[in-house]
C-alpha cells in the first residue's frame, strides 16, 4: 500500500525537493542559480526572470515552459530522464507524474517514488538485444547485398558487352537495308507501269473494297471488344467491390445479373450450393456456343482476332501478281529453263542453278530473254526483303537504346540505387497470401491481387517511383518506400496503388498487406537489397557486444 | 474511352446524389397518414365540424383516494363501439389521458409506455376531480393555478393555468380512433347504406353525399384508403388487422414555439409544415430508419424517435410525452406568431398522452425526467474524444494509430472498431487473420488507460458455426414472420440474417451472458474481449437492406404476437438497453457501461449515448448537426453527438478543424469516416491545422470537469447538459429560435461553434445585461437587458467561448494522453465576475466508472466569489461542500442520508489542489490576497483592465493567484483585499 499512500502526497512537495529534476546534463549549467547574481533565475528563451524558488514548483511560470523540467505544470516543457544503465532520454511533461511507467523513461524518474521500479536494467539489455539483432540482421542481410552489386558490375559489363556487339549488327544492317534500297528502287521503276495496268483489273478493285469493308469492320469489332472490356471491368469493380452500405438493391441486382452473365459465382453469398450448380451451369452454355460455331464452319473468336489481321497484311501486289499467273498467262520462253531443274537429279540441282543464273543473266545481257516478264514480282520481293531488312534494323536500334537505358539506370540513384544493388531484384516477384487473396508484387514492374476463389486479377498499380515524400533522393528513408500507382480503378473510389514499405531483410518478402484506406495498399517488404554494412563503429560495437553478452 | 470517363463522373457525384428519398415514404405514401391530413383538411372546410367523440357521463367513475377517473366514450359514428377513457394525475402534476378501444376485435398495442417509463408513476392522492354535468375538472398547483377539465361533449382535454389554455386535446375535434374491424362486416355495412341519423350532422353537405356512401364518410372519408393493404416500392403491406390508426390535435393556444420530438435534421424551433407560408410540406415523421446520406434540412425520419414536445413562450413551458411506438406523422401549424397546433398520426396503439405542465422550463424537463428517467450518468473517460473509423483494419494498426497519437501528444480516451473486425460480420466472432490477438491488442490500449469500444449490431448471420445465431435458434428468440412461426430473414451487412427478438424476455439473460469475458457453463461468451472492452450498437432501427423502408416488414410478428408496425421505433432501445445491462453486469460489482447507439426511443438517454448517424461532410451537416445535437438535449437525450468531420467525403483541413471545434462542445465526442474517405486522424493533419486541432482537443479535456459536473446535474434533475437559449433565458423571446449558440450546463459557459467556411468573425447574441468574458482573450462584452448581438473574431483557431460573469468555472490544465492519467493533476478555477462583483460555480467528482457514487464516494463542492460589502472591491472566495448540505439530491436515484467528507474516492485524491485561481474583471489591483486562517500571504500577479462593474467593453482585468495551496475538496475561504 505504499505507492499508494505516496500518491497522496502533493506532487509540489515531491518536486519541491528538487530543483534540478528532469534537467538534461546539457542544460544542467543553466539551471544554476549562482550565475545570477541573486536568487533569481531567466527562462531560457529570456522572456521572464523569475525567483530561483520558482524553478520546478510545480507551476508555469515561463512561456517556453524551461522554468518547470521536471514537473508537468507546462504543456511545452520536456523530462529528462537519466536512465542509467540505458540511454537517457526525454519525454514530454504530459508523462510526468501521470503514474504510468514508460520504456521511454525506464528509471521511473518522472513519477513520485515507488510508482515506477527501476526497469532499465531489462530494459537496457533487451534494447541492446534488439540493436544487437537488428545489426546481425544488417551483417547477414548486407552479405546478400553484396551479391546483388558484384551482379550489377558483372550486368554491366554484360551489358556493355551487348551494346557493342548490337552496334556491330547495326553497321551490318544499314548496309543490307542500303544495298536493298538501292535494287528495289532499279526493280520498281520497271514494273511499276505494268502493276497500275493490272490494277484496274475489277476483281483487284473489289478485293480492295473487301479489305476496306473487313478492315472497317475489324475495328469496328475491337471498339466493341474494348467497349465489352471496360464494361466488364466495371462490373468486376462492382461486383468485389461495391459498397454493401449503399443499400441498394439495383445495385445488388446489377451484380446478380452480371454473374449470371460471366457465369461467376455469387460474392458475399451464404448459399454455397447455389454457387456450385451456378457455375457448371454456365460453363455447359459456354462450350455449347462454342461447338455451334464449330459447326458452321465459321471462325471461331481466336480465329477472328488473329486471322484476321494475317488475312489484311496480304501483299496484295503480289496477290495480283500470282493471279495473273494463275489465270494461264502465257508462259515465257525462259520458263523451261526456270522449270528444268524439276527434270534434274537432285544432286546436280546447285549446280545447275548456278549455271542457270549465270546463263540466263548471260542471256538478259545480250537481250534474248525479256527479264522483265516477272519484275513486279521480283519487285515485291526485294520490297518484302527492304521491309524485313529495315524491321529487324530498327529492332536492333531498339534493342541499343534499351540496353543504353538499362545501362544508365543500372546506377541510377531513382532506378536500381548507386551501387545498383537493386538491379538483381528487376522483375522479381515476391507474394503474400491474405485473406481471400495473394498479393504479388513485381518489383520495378506491377503489383497485383489474384483471387484465390476465382474471379479477376486486378492490377494494383506499376512501378511509379521510390519514396517520393520530401527524403533526400538516394538516402536509406529514399529506399524505405516504393510507389506503384495507376492500377485498376476501384468502383466509387480511386485508381488502386500499392506503396511499398520497404527494410533489411535476409530475405525478399511481402510480410503483411494492409488496405488502410479504400484501394490504397501497403505491403511491408523486406529485402537484404536494404541492408547496409555495419559502419566501422558499428562493426566495433557489435564486436564488442559479442563480449558483453 | 468514353465509357470510363463515364464512370469517373458517376464516382465523383456521390454526394449529389445525396439521400435516396424514394426509398421512403412521404405522408401521402402512408395510408394512415394520408387518412389523417384529408381527415383536417375535411375538418377545416367545414364550420360544423364537432367531434363524434362524446363521454358517457353516466359512466365516469372516480377512484376514492387517487386523482384517477375513467369513463366510457362513444363514437357517435359507431354507437357500437366502447372506448374506455382513463385520466389521472401524477403527484407532481402530470396529466396522463388514456384511450383504448374496449372489447374489440383484438387489443391495440398498449406497451409503448411501458418500455419507455422509468416506472409506474404514482398518482396524486392529494388532488380530487369534481364531477359536473358537462365536465370533469381537477385544479391543483403550488398556487393552486393549474387546472384539467375533461369536456364530455364532444370529448376534450384542456390543461390551464391561470385561467390561459396551455394544452389542449381534441380541441379541433381531429381525435379519431380506428376501431378494429373485418373487411366483411365493412362490405356488409356498406350494403346497408344508412341515411344519417337526425341530429347527428346538419351540414348541408351531408345531403350532397351520395346515397351509397356511407354515413360515417364525413368523418372518415369515402373510400377504405389504404385500410386493408398498401404497397410502397415493390414491397405490400397485408394489413391483416384492418385500419388501427390514431389522429389527435393537441394545440398550445399561448405557446408560440414547439420543441423537441428527435431526431430530424432540422432548426430546433420546429417550423411549420401545413397552414399557409408552411415552412415544410411534409409533416414531421417518426420511423427509424438507416436514412442513408440524409438531408440537411428536412421533416424526414432518422434514426431515432422520441415523440416528446415542448412548448413554449415567455410565460410558461409545457410538454406532451405521447407514448406511441409505431410510426407517426405530426403536423405543426402556427395560426398566429403566439399559438400552436399539433396534430398526432399514428399507425397503431392506444391514445396515451402525458401533458407536462411545467409551468417552468426546469419543471418540464423535471417532470419528463420524472416519466422516463434522466441521463445515466456516463463513465468518466467516456466523454473524452473518441477516435473512430470504419475500419481500423487488424490489431497492429489500431496500436499504431495509438502510436502515433502519443508521439503527436493529441490525447484521447477511445478507440473504436467498426465491423469489420468481425469474420464475415459475425459479431463477436474476430476475423483472426486481422485480429490475431484482440485481447493483446486491447491490453495495449489499456497500458494508457484508454478503452476499446467495438460494433455489435443486431443482425446475426444464419450460419450454424456462428454460435451466437445458433444459440439464439436453439432458444428460439428471433423476430418470426407473420406467420408467427418461422424465423424472419432479411439481408444486412451479414448477408442473409435474422434479429433477436428482445421483446422476448427469454432472449434477456442469454444475451447478458454472451457478454461475460470469462467462460462459464455450456453457453458461448465473448472471451476474446475484456472488461474494458465497451459496445456499439449500430443498424438497430433495424435497418435491413431488403425491408421495405430498408427496415423491417410490419407484418413481422414479436413476442406477445405483436406486429413489428406496433413496436417498430421501440425497437433500438430494447436492444441497446439490453447491451448496456449486459455491459454492466460483466462485472461484479458492476461497472458504469458505454453503449453507443443510433436508433433510440423516449427512455434511451437511461442506456448510453447516441450519434447522429451516417452524416455528410459538408458545412450544412456540420452546422444541422448543432441542432440535432441541441435537440436531443430537449428531447431528455443529452449524450449525443455528430461524427466529427463528417461520416461521409473528404473533410478540407479547414472544415475539419471546425468540426473539432463543434465537437468538443458535443456531450458526445467521436470523430468517425467512411470506408471510402481517405485517414483523416488529427496527426496527418499538415500544420498550422495540426496543431490547432490539437489545442481543441486539448481544450475539451481541460473542461472534462465542467462536463462531468453538467452531467451529474442532468442525471438527477433531468435539466439538459446542452442548454439552448430558451432554456437559459426562458423569457427573452429574442432568444428562442436561436439554435446556434448555447450553454454547456449550469457552467455560464456560452459558445457558438463556427460552422461556415472562411468565417474570420461570428456574431454572438448576448440575452441580457451582464459582461461576458471571451474565454481566452479576456475581452469583456457587455450585453443588455433587451438582448444585444456583438461581433467576436473567429478566426480559425479561435472559438466563440464566453464565460458569463457570475460563473466559476473548475479546469484542469494539464495536458495527458488519457483523461484517467489526469486524476491526480490540479485544478485551475476561473472566476468570472458578474457586474455585482459575485460569482458561482460546482464541481462534481467520482472515480468516474463505478457505482460506488451511489454509497456517497464523490465530492461535490461549490465556489463562490462575493462582494463583502456594497462599496467594497475586495472578493471573498468560498469552498464549500455542496455534499454536506444537500446528500439527498446529489446522485441520481439515491437519496443519501448523509455525506461522508473522508469517503474512499475523496480519499484517494486528497493530494489534488487547486494550482491556480484567475479573477476576471477584479475592479481594483489587490493589497493582498491571504487565506482565512492561513499565516502567509499568497503570490499572485495583476494585469490591469476593465472591470465586471464598468460600463465598457475591453481586455477584463486578471488576477492570477499563484499555487494558493488549497485543497479542491475541503472547505476554505480566500480574501482577496483591494
Amino acid at each position: 500500500m505504499l505507492p499508494w499512500l505516496l500518491l497522496l502526497l502533493p506532487l509540489h512537495v515531491l518536486a519541491g525537493t528538487e530543483p534540478l529534476r528532469g534537467v538534461s546534463p546539457d542544460l544542467i549549467s543553466r539551471y544554476d542559480p549562482a550565475q545570477a547574481s541573486s536568487d533569481v533565475w531567466e527562462c531560457l528563451d529570456g522572456s521572464k526572470t523569475i525567483d530561483w524558488s520558482a524553478v520546478n514548483d510545480d507551476f508555469c511560470d515561463c512561456v517556453d515552459g524551461s522554468d518547470e523540467p521536471g514537473t508537468s505544470a507546462c504543456p511545452n516543457s520536456r523530462f529528462y530522464c537519466v536512465n542509467e544503465g540505458h540511454i537517457g532520454s526525454y519525454i514530454s511533461s504530459t508523462r510526468v507524474g501521470d503514474g504510468l511507467c514508460e520504456p521511454e523513461c525506464c528509471d521511473g524518474s518522472d513519477e513520485a517514488p515507488g510508482v515506477c521500479p527501476n526497469a532499465c536494467k531489462e530494459i537496457g539489455q533487451a534494447y541492446r538485444e534488439r540493436v544487437r539483432a537488428e545489426q546481425k540482421l544488417r551483417k547477414t542481410g548486407s552479405k546478400i547485398r553484396s551479391t546483388y552489386v558484384a551482379f550489377a558490375q558483372k550486368e554491366k559489363k554484360r551489358l556493355e558487352q551487348e551494346l557493342e556487339q548490337t552496334e556491330q549488327e547495326i553497321a551490318v544492317r544499314e548496309k543490307e537495308v542500303a544495298r536493298l534500297k538501292d535494287l528495289v528502287e532499279r526493280t520498281e521503276s520497271l514494273s511499276a507501269a505494268a502493276l497500275e495496268e493490272r490494277k484496274q483489273s475489277p476483281l483487284y478493285q473489289s478485293l480492295m473494297t473487301h479489305v476496306t469493308a473487313l478492315k472497317s469492320l475489324q475495328r469496328q469489332y475491337q471498339k466493341h471488344l474494348e467497349r465489352e472490356q471496360s464494361l466488364g471491368d466495371i462490373l468486376d469493380s462492382l461486383r468485389t467491390g461495391y459498397n454493401p452500405n449503399y443499400q441498394d438493391m439495383a445495385v445488388l441486382e446489377a451484380v446478380r445479373g452480371w454473374e449470371q452473365l460471366a457465369g461467376l459465382p455469387h460474392i458475399n453469398d451464404v448459399g454455397k450450393d447455389d454457387e456450385n450448380t451456378e457455375e457448371e451451369g454456365s460453363d455447359e452454355e459456354s462450350s455449347q456456343e462454342e461447338e455451334e460455331e464449330d459447326d458452321d464452319g465459321l471462325w471461331s473468336e481466336l480465329q477472328v482476332e488473329h486471322q484476321v489481321d494475317e488475312l489484311l497484311r496480304t501483299d496484295y501486289d503480289a496477290l495480283l501478281i500470282e493471279h495473273d499467273k494463275h489465270v494461264g498467262a502465257p508462259a515465257s520462253p525462259t520458263s523451261i529453263l526456270y522449270n528444268l531443274s524439276a527434270y534434274l537429279p537432285d544432286a546436280l540441282v546447285p549446280q545447275y542453278e548456278s549455271l542457270r543464273d549465270q546463263f540466263v543473266s548471260w542471256l538478259e545481257s545480250v537481250g534474248l530473254v525479256k527479264a522483265n516478264t516477272d519484275t513486279s514480282a521480283d519487285a515485291s520481293r526485294l520490297q518484302k526483303a527492304l521491309s524485313d531488312a529495315e524491321h529487324s534494323l530498327s529492332l536492333t536500334r531498339k534493342e541499343k537504346d534499351e540496353k543504353e537505358r538499362d545501362i544508365t539506370r543500372l546506377f541510377d540513384p531513382q532506378w536500381y540505387g548507386a551501387e545498383g544493388e537493386w538491379k538483381k531484384l528487376d522483375r522479381t516477384c515476391i507474394s503474400k497470401e491474405v485473406g481471400d487473396y495473394i498479393y504479388e508484387v513485381c518489383l520495378f514492374d506491377e503489383a497485383r491481387q489474384k483471387p484465390i476463389k476465382g474471379g479477376s486479377t486486378f492490377s494494383l498499380g506499376h512501378f511509379e517511383s521510390w519514396n517520393n515524400a520530401d527524403v533526400e533522393q538516394g538516402s536509406p528513408e529514399y529506399y524505405s518506400r516504393q510507389r506503384y500507382t495507376k492500377g485498376a480503378k476501384c468502383w466509387n473510389g480511386p485508381q488502386r496503388s500499392v506503396t511499398l514499405h520497404m527494410s533489411c531483410g535476409t530475405e525478399n518478402a511481402v510480410l503483411s498487406v494492409a488496405e488502410a484506406e479504400k484501394c490504397e495498399y501497403e505491403f511491408k517488404v523486406t529485402s537484404p537489397a536494404l541492408c547496409l554494412p555495419l559502419s566501422s563503429t558499428e562493426e566495433k560495437s557489435y564486436t564488442a557486444g559479442r563480449e558483453e553478452l | 474511352m468514353r465509357v470510363l470517363s463515364a464512370a469517373l463522373v458517376l464516382a465523383a457525384l456521390p454526394t449529389a446524389f445525396a439521400v435516396k428519398a424514394h426509398d421512403f415514404k412521404t405522408c401521402s405514401q402512408a395510408g394512415f397518414c394520408r387518412r389523417g391530413r384529408a381527415l383536417s383538411s375535411r375538418a377545416k372546410e367545414n364550420p360544423a365540424w364537432r367531434s363524434p367523440y362524446v363521454i358517457d357521463a353516466s359512466s365516469v367513475a372516480l377512484s376514492s383516494d387517487q386523482a384517477v377517473f375513467t369513463a366510457v366514450v362513444k363514437s357517435q359514428l359507431y354507437p357500437e363501439v366502447n372506448f374506455g377513457l382513463d385520466v389521472r394525475i401524477h403527484d407532481d402534476g402530470v396529466v396522463r389521458v388514456r384511450m383504448d378501444e374496449v372489447g374489440g376485435l383484438r387489443q391495440r398495442y398498449n406497451e409503448a409506455a411501458s418500455w419507455a417509463l422509468l416506472e409506474e408513476p404514482k398518482v396524486s392522492n392529494a388532488i380530487q376531480w369534481t364531477v359536473a354535468k358537462d365536465s370533469v375538472r381537477a385544479k391543483y398547483g403550488p398556487k393552486n393555478d393549474v387546472e384539467v377539465v375533461v369536456a364530455f361533449e364532444p370529448l376534450k382535454v384542456t390543461l390551464l393555468q391561470g385561467g390561459k389554455e396551455q394544452v389542449v386535446l381534441n380541441g379541433r375535434g381531429l381525435l379519431h380512433m380506428e376501431h378494429f374491424r373485418t373487411k366483411e362486416s365493412v362490405a356488409k355495412a356498406r350494403e346497408e347504406v344508412a341515411n344519417p341519423e337526425e341530429g347527428l350532422d346538419t351540414d348541408d353537405s351531408q345531403a350532397v353525399m351520395e346515397q351509397t356512401l356511407p354515413r360515417t364518410a364525413w368523418f372518415e372519408g369515402e373510400t377504405e384508403d389504404g385500410w386493408w393493404e398498401e404497397t410502397f416500392n415493390s414491397f405490400t403491406d397485408n394489413k391483416p388487422r384492418g385500419p388501427e390508426s390514431l389522429s389527435l390535435d393537441i394545440d398550445f393556444p399561448n405557446h408560440g414555439h414547439v420543441y423537441g420530438i428527435p431526431q430530424h435534421a432540422t432548426r430546433l424551433s420546429l417550423p411549420t409544415t401545413t397552414g399557409e407560408d408552411a415552412y415544410y410540406t411534409e409533416p414531421y415523421r417518426l420511423f427509424n430508419a438507416d436514412v442513408f446520406e440524409y438531408l440537411a434540412d428536412s421533416t424526414m425520419s432518422l434514426y431515432g424517435s422520441i415523440p416528446f414536445l415542448q412548448a413554449h413562450s415567455a410565460e410558461s413551458t409545457v410538454g406532451i410525452f405521447n407514448a406511441i411506438g409505431s410510426e407517426a406523422w405530426i403536423d405543426i401549424g402556427r395560426p398566429s406568431p403566439k399559438s400552436t397546433t399539433t396534430h398526432w398520426l399514428s399507425e397503431t396503439g392506444i391514445l396515451d398522452v402525458f401533458i407536462l405542465p411545467g409551468p417552468t422550463i426546469a419543471d418540464v424537463f423535471a417532470q419528463y425526467a420524472r416519466l422516463t428517467g434522466t441521463p445515466a450518468l456516463p463513465a468518466h473517460w467516456a466523454l473524452g474524444y473518441h477516435q473512430c473509423r470504419w475500419n481500423y483494419i487488424s490489431s497492429e494498426d489500431v496500436r499504431s494509430v495509438q502510436k502515433r497519437f502519443d508521439e503527436e501528444d493529441i490525447p484521447v480516451d477511445v478507440f473504436w472498431l467498426d465491423i469489420e473486425y468481425a469474420e464475415d460480420h459475425k459479431y463477436f466472432m474476430w476475423d483472426h487473420k486481422l485480429f490475431p490477438d484482440p485481447v493483446e491488442m486491447t491490453k495495449d490500449v489499456e497500458a494508457i488507460e484508454r478503452k476499446m469500444v467495438v460494433i455489435v449490431d443486431p443482425h446475426l448471420k444464419r450460419v450454424d458455426d456462428y454460435p451466437v445465431y445458433k444459440e439464439a435458434t436453439e432458444i428460439d428468440v428471433l423476430v418470426k414472420l407473420k406467420d408467427g412461426q418461422s424465423n424472419y430473414e432479411g439481408w444486412c451487412w451479414s448477408g442473409s440474417s435474422a434479429w433477436v427478438d428482445y421483446f422476448n424476455p427469454k432472449s434477456w439473460d442469454w444475451w447478458k451472458g454472451l457478454f461475460k469475458v470469462d467462460s462459464q457453463g455450456n453457453s458461448w461468451h465473448w472471451v476474446e474481449s475484456t472488461v474494458n472492452t465497451y459496445i456499439w450498437n449500430d443498424m438497430n432501427e433495424p435497418s435491413i437492406f431488403n425491408g421495405p423502408e430498408i427496415s423491417m416488414p410490419r407484418e413481422n410478428i414479436h413476442h406477445g404476437g405483436w406486429e413489428h408496425r406496433d413496436l417498430h421505433n421501440i425497437n433500438g432501445m430494447l436492444f441497446h438497453n439490453l447491451t448496456a445491462q449486459a455491459v454492466k453486469e460483466r462485472t461484479d460489482p458492476p461497472r458504469r457501461p458505454f453503449v453507443l447507439t443510433r436508433s433510440f426511443y423516449a427512455g434511451s438517454q437511461r442506456f448510453g449515448a447516441m450519434w447522429t448517424g451516417d452524416n455528410l461532410g459538408t458545412w450544412e451537416h456540420m452546422a444541422v448537426g448543432v441542432k440535432m445535437v441541441l435537440a436531443n438535449n430537449i428531447g431528455g437525450f443529452s449524450f449525443a453527438g455528430s461524427d466529427v468531420g463528417g461520416f461521409f467525403g473528404n473533410p478540407e483541413p479547414e472544415m475539419l478543424v471546425r468540426w473539432y471545434a463543434v465537437g468538443i462542445f458535443s456531450p458526445f465526442l467521436r470523430a468517425h469516416a467512411h470506408i471510402d474517405t481517405k485517414r483523416r486522424e488529427p496527426y496527418l493533419l499538415d500544420e498550422p491545422y495540426k496543431s490547432i486541432v490539437r489545442d481543441i482537443l486539448r481544450l475539451r479535456y481541460t473542461m472534462l470537469p465542467v462536463w462531468y459536473t453538467a452531467f451529474r446535474e442532468a442525471s438527477v434533475t433531468g435539466l439538459p447538459v446542452l442548454r439552448p437559449h430558451y432554456v437559459a433565458f426562458p423569457h427573452d423571446e429574442a432568444g428562442f429560435a436561436i439554435d446556434d449558440q448555447y450553454f454547456v450546463g449550469s457552467s455560464g459557459l456560452l459558445v457558438k461553434p463556427v460552422t461556415r467556411k472562411s468565417a474570420t468573425e461570428e456574431t454572438v447574441y448576448l440575452p441580457e445585461d451582464q459582461v461576458y468574458y471571451d474565454y481566452f482573450s479576456h475581452h469583456a462584452y457587455r450585453g443588455a437587458a433587451k438582448g444585444k448581438n456583438i461581433t467576436v473574431p473567429a478566426e480559425l483557431h479561435q472559438i466563440p467561448l464566453f464565460i458569463r460573469g457570475g460563473s466559476i468555472v473548475p479546469t484542469r490544465e494539464r495536458p495527458r494522453r488519457s483523461s484517467p492519467l489526469m486524476k491526480q493533476d490540479p485544478f485551475t478555477l476561473r472566476i468570472a465576475l458578474d457586474q455585482d462583483g459575485n460569482a458561482r460555480g460546482e464541481l462534481y467528482l467520482d472515480d468516474g466508472e463505478t457505482y460506488s457514487h451511489e454509497k456517497g464516494d464523490f465530492i461535490w463542492r461549490e465556489y463562490t466569489a462575493t462582494r463583502p460589502g456594497k462599496k467594497s472591491r475586495s472578493v471573498r472566495i468560498h469552498s464549500r461542500n455542496l455534499a454536506t448540505q444537500k446528500p439527498g439530491e446529489a446522485v441520481d436515484g439515491v437519496a443519501l442520508a448523509t455525506y461522508d467528507s473522508a469517503n474512499d474516492f475523496a480519499r484517494s485524491i486528497a493530494g489534488v489542489r487547486i494550482e491556480k485561481i484567475v479573477i476576471l474583471g477584479m475592479p481594483a489591483k489587490p493589497v493582498t490576497v491571504t487565506k482565512v486562517g492561513g499565516k502567509t500571504q499568497m503570490e499572485w500577479t495583476f494585469t490591469p483592465g476593465v472591470a465586471a462593474s464598468d460600463k465598457k467593453e475591453g481586455t477584463a482585468s486578471v488576477l492570477v493567484i499563484k499555487d494558493p495551496k488549497l485543497s479542491v475538496l475541503m472547505d476554505w475561504e480566500v480574501i482577496v483585499h483591494a
